[in-house]
Parts: C-alpha cells; structure tokens; sequence
C-alpha cells in the first residue's frame, strides 16, 4: 500500500500525517458518488436518510475532520511539523439493532484515516451501514476507495453473544460503541491491546431550548422536521422543547403553532402504526393533564404543560414546556447530549457560562442537532483514529 | 340498558337503545374516572355512534384505568395474554359488570354451542386458576364455557405444557360427548399436532367433541397453518358430528364474544358496537377498511366500554347468509409494524 505524507497546518502549529491514499482523490472519489446518489434514492433508505447522506458527502464536510483536528491542507510541506500521525490500526466498529444512519456516518469519517474496519452490525434489524458501502462499490469509480471499502471493510452481522465480539476487541486498536451504556461497558470489558482505545457513544437524549422572540415559523418548521427524521428514537432529536423565561400561555402558543406548521415541514403521512400510536400517546398525555394535540393526519403528538408531568415517551411525541433558565438546566438529564437552541443571540457570553454548568456535549442551532461530526459526545473520536508521534527538531 | 340483553345476541338490533346504553355509560365514566374526563373534556353527548367517546386499547397497557362511582367494587385486574413482545393490558374487574358479562358470553356461548351439559377440556393449567388478585385472558375465555360444563379438567401439565393424556382418557370413557376450549395455537401445537396415543386416539374417534377456540392466529399465520388446515386436523382426531368454533374477542371487552360464521365473517351480538375508523383521521368507515373500534354496555368499573384497537377490519353492509341479524365484520389482521430507526438508545 503506497503511502502519502500529507500537512495541516493553522497559525501556530504544522502535522504531518501518513496517509495510505491521496487526500484529493478520496475526496473527488466520494464527491463522485455523491453525484450519482443525489439522482435516485437507494432502496432500503428513506428520503430524510439517503439526502443526509448526500448533505454529508459535501466536499467541505468531508474535509472539515482534518480542518477541526490539524488545520487547512497545505501542499508542499512546511519546514517543520510538531506532529506526525499515523492510522493507529484496525478499527472495531459496534453498531446497536435499528441504528439509522451512525454506521455509515462513522465509516466514512474513518475512511478518511486508511484504518482498515471490521463492523458488527445488529443481528435484529436492517443493516444501513452495509447496503450504504455495497452501493459505494458498485458505484465509485475504479480506485484506491472502492478497494479500500472492497479489502479493508468487513461488515458482519452477529448478536452481542458471538464469540466474533471478543475476537474483534481482541485485535481492533481503536474500538467504537454505540448503544445502551450497558452493552457499551460489556464491549470495552472484554479483553483488548492495553495501547488500544475505547470510544464510547452510550444512551444520550437531546433537547430544544427556544426564545419566543426568536421564534419564525421558518424555524419552527426546521425544528418540526428535525424531530420528525427519527422521532424520540434519536439520541439528537429534541425529546422535550423548553420555552425559556416563558409562561404556559407561551408554551400553548408554541404548541398551536407547531400543530399548525406540522403539515407544511412533513408531508408524508406516518406509517399506520405510528398514527396509532399517536393516538394512543395523545390520550395518555391528556389523562396526565398535558394540554395535548395530534398534528393533522396523527401525525405527532404536541403537548405543552408543565415541568415535572410525566413526560410524553411516544415514538412522535414532542413536549413543550416553559421553564426559567435555571429550571431548563436543573431539568436537564444527566445524559443530555445535545441542546438545540433557538435564541436571539446564541453568542452572548452567557450562553457559555449557561453550558459550562450543564453536562451537554453541543450546544447547537436547531436545525444542526443531528449533524454528524469528527466531535461527538464531548470529544474529537476521529482524532483518536490516529496514533500521534512528537516531532523536536 | 339491560333490555338488550333480555332478547337472543343475533336477534334484529335496537340501534336508539344501543345508542342510549352507550350515552349512560359514557357519561357514568365520566363522571366517576377524573382521567378519562381529561381525554373527553368537551365531550356532552353523542347523536351517533362515532361521536362517542373512546380509548385506544394501548393505553391499558400502560396504566390501570378505574371508575369510581358508589357501587362499583373492584375485585381482581384482569391481564392478557400477551403472547407477542408487547406488554399486558390489564383490566380492573367489578361484580357488577363481570355478573353483565358472564351473562353476555353465556347468551353467545350457548348460541354457538347449545346449551347441553357435558364435560368441558381446558387446554390450559390448572396452576393459571391459582394467581391471587390476578386473572389472565386465556383462563377468562375458558371459564366463560362452565356454565355449560358438567364437570371440568384442566388437561395441559405445568411443566411441558403438554396435554395429559392420561387424565382424558376416564373422561372419555364415561362420555360421548365433549366440548374443548383452547387458545388457537395451544389447540394446535398441543392437539392437532400433539401425539396422541393409540387408546385415547380410538377413544377420542367414538366421541363427539365441539372445539371451541380464541386467541388470533398470528402464531399459525407465521407457521403458514390456514384455517382449513387447523379445522381438518382437529377433526381427524375425533369422532362424527364434531365441530370447530372460532371467536374473536379481546380482554378490553370482557364478555363480548364476536363468533365466526359459516360465511366468514364475524357477529356482533346487539348489546355491542362495532365501528371502522381511519387510521390517520379517525373518521368513521362504512365499508373501507380500517382500525376496529368495539363498543358495549357492559363495562361499568373501568373505560373499556369503548375500544379503539390496533386490528384492522371491514365492516360487511347487508344480511348475512348465515341468518344472523346485526353487524358484522371481516378481520383483517394487525396493523403493520414496521422497523424504527434510530440511534443508540433505540
């Protein structure tokens, strides 16, 4: 495998990194999928997921691991790196059943370290990850990428008893987990290299903190169609909108307009299960004295009540609460991962000093909450890809 | 309210009592369970059948409902089945309404099955009897066939949920005839397909049986067991003029047993409702297909009087050849579920 230096560079400080493919050409390879996929939607995808997909393949996003971690590509090499980088080895990659799009996300944030992959998929649902990389094969033209996704990718499907589970922690250097903290902690316990790396992605929930003031129908169609993509059963959707410094007046105000704008951010119709379900999860949220309405067609659940009613747990079940600041953060779960926020100045110096209290691990505008990144769950994981070598001269 | 039940289940319906029954008892629950009368706040009366109020059958999953009303005791919590991966509803009983049901699934029973006495075969065990405080469906459903039982042996043993053949085989000796309940699934695995030994197999062929079975066929469905099948195999193990009934029932309308006819299509008896909605309006459906809704005047402790449920049905317009006079509907199967994605902590 032929290898390429490659230099980052910011104001302060040049890396080199060893990379077995050229930057340049992985980047136009998968631009060049991107192109094919925007014209037809792969079956086993839904639109939502198969255009995130597309969003992601952008060449500005594909490059940004590298910008947020090393700085802006340079050619030529600089005089002289304070790093030099190197695939840190096999990469065991854990996906949990029902995972959306994480799996095809996480591999092609790796594909970009040269690290070869061994991938369990669930054993109980449909594997996202494998239809994505058997589309790319057939897709990308003849190069380094296809063969790295042909030779170096090995995606399996087994259940969280197979002894494949403990052969894969054996041999990865760098192992990632997603699902319950349970099986996340069962992962990592079994045998592994000491210089090996554990990355955890475990139970995590989201939410949306909102200013009435800042409010449009614009972004509260953003924030309905960020919810909707996976419901509840995102760990990035908004599980609960908090009206900050608000009253129940402006937390039933709020309701009406999302029930209003509903048809107009989803236009499909739930599946007929969902609808039911939304049906079932309204009448519950009623007897526990929300102020709850479906959306138009079942569509959702939106209730507005107070802070400490037995929240909603429906699949399409959005509550909406006001709350004061210090309500909002005293009433954050201890696994809150993301807060999506809409405000009229996200940049005031308070919001930081308002995070740093909390234990989120974004703090992003609404319609960013599921972007997928090189940083995830408080820390650069794609940084970790990599084994760094301290250069002096 | 209790007209209703004076006159045979399949004779010509009183649709303005029925829809009067449903208005009292509407306004009984109401008035006596504070969390029903927050999902129906609005709710003042009803000049048809689709303006009554309803619960989906989900949230009996999730939360006992009671209505507390002067002269309602509620005795024990009636629990389903739950043989798939959801949980169990469960059903706060009363005397009152269990003495209306016990008198509706008695009028149904003995339309469907006569009213001669004989031995009754449980295909369950004796240990389901045994759970205080709690009762589930499966032992429900047999029990509603004592009143027809001159004795009753609960013949599948506790450990290999096999029958008994050995305990059957007395019975047969000193009767000719039989009726044998059976949830649809337990009927087949453990009777239709069970192995039956040669004396009892002989014994079995000289004795008339009337099966009688609930339950769904989900379970059969997925073997690829249809009811042909199911009814021919039963049959082949027992003597001339035996019979097989089918009935479709759900433990959120306790009492109220919906038979399959000869035509195939299911009865509603004239102290129930049925009703077809839309799935995503809710909109009432008279011949489409759509999510069953069952209704009746029997259930006064709890709000299960009215049932949005999750299987789909069509409702039949016309009489039916099997001359019985009232609804009737066509079962569709289960709403589809479909796989939800996610992350993590799915």
């Amino acid at each position: 495998m032929s290898e390429k230096i490659h230099f980052f560079a910011t104001p302060h400080r040049c890396t080199a990194a060893i990379l077995p493919f050229d930057l340049e050409e992985r980047l136009k390879h998968w631009a060049s999928l991107r192109f094919k996929m925007v014209k037809h939607v792969h079956e086993n995808f839904t639109r939502d997921e198969w255009a995130y997909l597309v969003a992601f393949l952008d060449e500005a996003n594909l490059r940004k691991p590298f910008q947020e971690s090393f700085g802006e590509s340079v050619t030529g090499g600089p005089a002289q790196p304070a790093a030099l980088l190197r695939p840190r080895g096999l990469i065991g990659i854990w996906l949990p059943n029902n995972v959306s799009l994480l799996g095809s996300l996480t591999l092609l944030l790796a594909s970009f370290s040269g690290n070869p992959l061994r991938v369990k998929a669930g054993s109980g649902a449909g594997d996202l990850t494998a239809a994505f990389v058997d589309y790319a094969i057939q897709n990308l033209p003849d190069g380094k990428l296809a063969d790295y996704l042909r030779q170096c990718v090995r995606i399996e499907r087994f259940d969280r008893q197979d002894p494949r589970n403990h052969q894969m922690a054996a041999e990865a250097m760098v192992r990632v987990v997603f699902g319950s903290d349970q099986a996340v902690s069962a992962i990592h316990a079994l045998p592994h290299p000491p210089n090996s790396m554990g990355i955890s992605f475990g139970n995590h929930r989201s939410e949306a903190w909102v200013e009435k003031d800042a409010l449009t129908d614009e972004r509260l169609t953003n924030l309905i169609r960020v919810f909707a993509m996976y419901g509840q059963a995102g760990c990035t959707s908004p599980r609960r909108v908090v009206v900050l410094d608000g009253s129940d007046e402006d937390a039933l105000a709020l309701q009406k307009s999302l029930v209003r704008l509903w048809p107009k951010a989803v236009r499909a119709d739930v599946p007929m299960h969902k609808a039911s379900q939304n049906i079932m999860e309204l009448q519950l949220a009623l007897a526990q004295g929300w102020h709850a309405t479906s959306a138009p067609r079942s569509g959702a659940l939106v209730a507005a009540g107070r802070i400490g009613l037995p929240e909603p747990t429906g699949l399409m079940s959005l509550p909406v609460v006001s709350a004061s600041l210090n309500e909002a953060v005293a009433t954050l779960a201890t696994n809150i991962q993301t807060i999506g926020h809409c405000l009229r100045d996200p940049h005031d110096p308070q919001w930081l000093g308002l995070i740093a209290r909390t234990p989120a691990k974004r703090f992003v505008p609404i319609e960013a909450m599921h972007h997928f990144g090189p940083v995830w769950d408080g820390g650069n994981f794609w940084r970790q890809f990599f084994e760094e070598v301290e250069l002096q001269s | 309210m209790t007209n209703l039940l004076a006159s045979p289940p399949f004779a010509p319906r009183d649709d303005a009592g029925f829809l009067n029954g449903m208005d009292e008892i509407c306004r009984w629950h109401l008035a006596g369970c504070p969390e029903y009368r927050r999902v129906w706040p609005d709710w003042s009366g009803a000049t048809r059948l689709a303006d009554l109020p309803f619960l989906h059958v989900g949230v009996f999953k999730r939360q006992l409902w009671k209505t507390a009303v002067p002269g309602i005791t509620h005795q024990r919590t009636l629990r389903s089945s739950s043989t798939t991966q959801t949980s169990a509803s469960m059903i706060a009983l009363d005397g009152r309404s269990s003495a209306l049901q016990g008198e509706s699934s008695a009028a149904i029973l003995k339309e469907l099955v006569g009213d001669a006495m004989r031995p009754l075969v449980i295909l369950d065990s004796a240990q389901s009897l045994r759970q205080r405080g709690e009762i589930s469906a499966r032992i429900t459903a047999a029990m509603s066939l004592r009143f027809l039982a001159s004795e009753i042996h609960f013949v599948l043993n506790d450990v290999e949920a096999e029958v008994g053949w050995d305990h059957l085989l007395p019975v047969l000796a000193r009767h000719q005839r039989l009726l044998v309940y059976g949830f649809t699934w337990i009927l087949w695995r453990a009777w239709a397909t069970g192995q039956i030994p040669q004396p009892v197999r002989a014994a079995l062929a000289q004795t008339e049986v009337h099966f009688v079975h609930s339950g769904g066929w989900k379970k059969l469905e997925a073997a690829r067991v249809d009811r042909i099948q199911f009814d021919a195999a039963l049959l082949a193990t027992v003597g001339p003029a035996s019979r097989v009934t089918d009935y479709y029932g759900l433990v959120e309308q306790v009492g109220v047993i919906f038979p399959l006819c000869e035509a195939g299509y299911y009865h509603v008896p004239r102290w129930a409702g049925v009703l077809v909605r839309d799935p995503w309006t809710l909109e009432p459906l008279a011949d489409q297909p759509g999510l069953l809704q069952f209704m009746n005047i029997l259930s006064w402790g709890a709000p299960y009087h009215s049932v949005l449920t999750e299987d789909l049905g069509r409702l039949l317009p016309g009489d039916c050849a099997c001359k019985r006079c009232g609804q009737q509907f066509e079962l569709l199967g289960r709403v589809p579920k479909a796989e939800t994605r996610g992350c993590a902590n799915v």
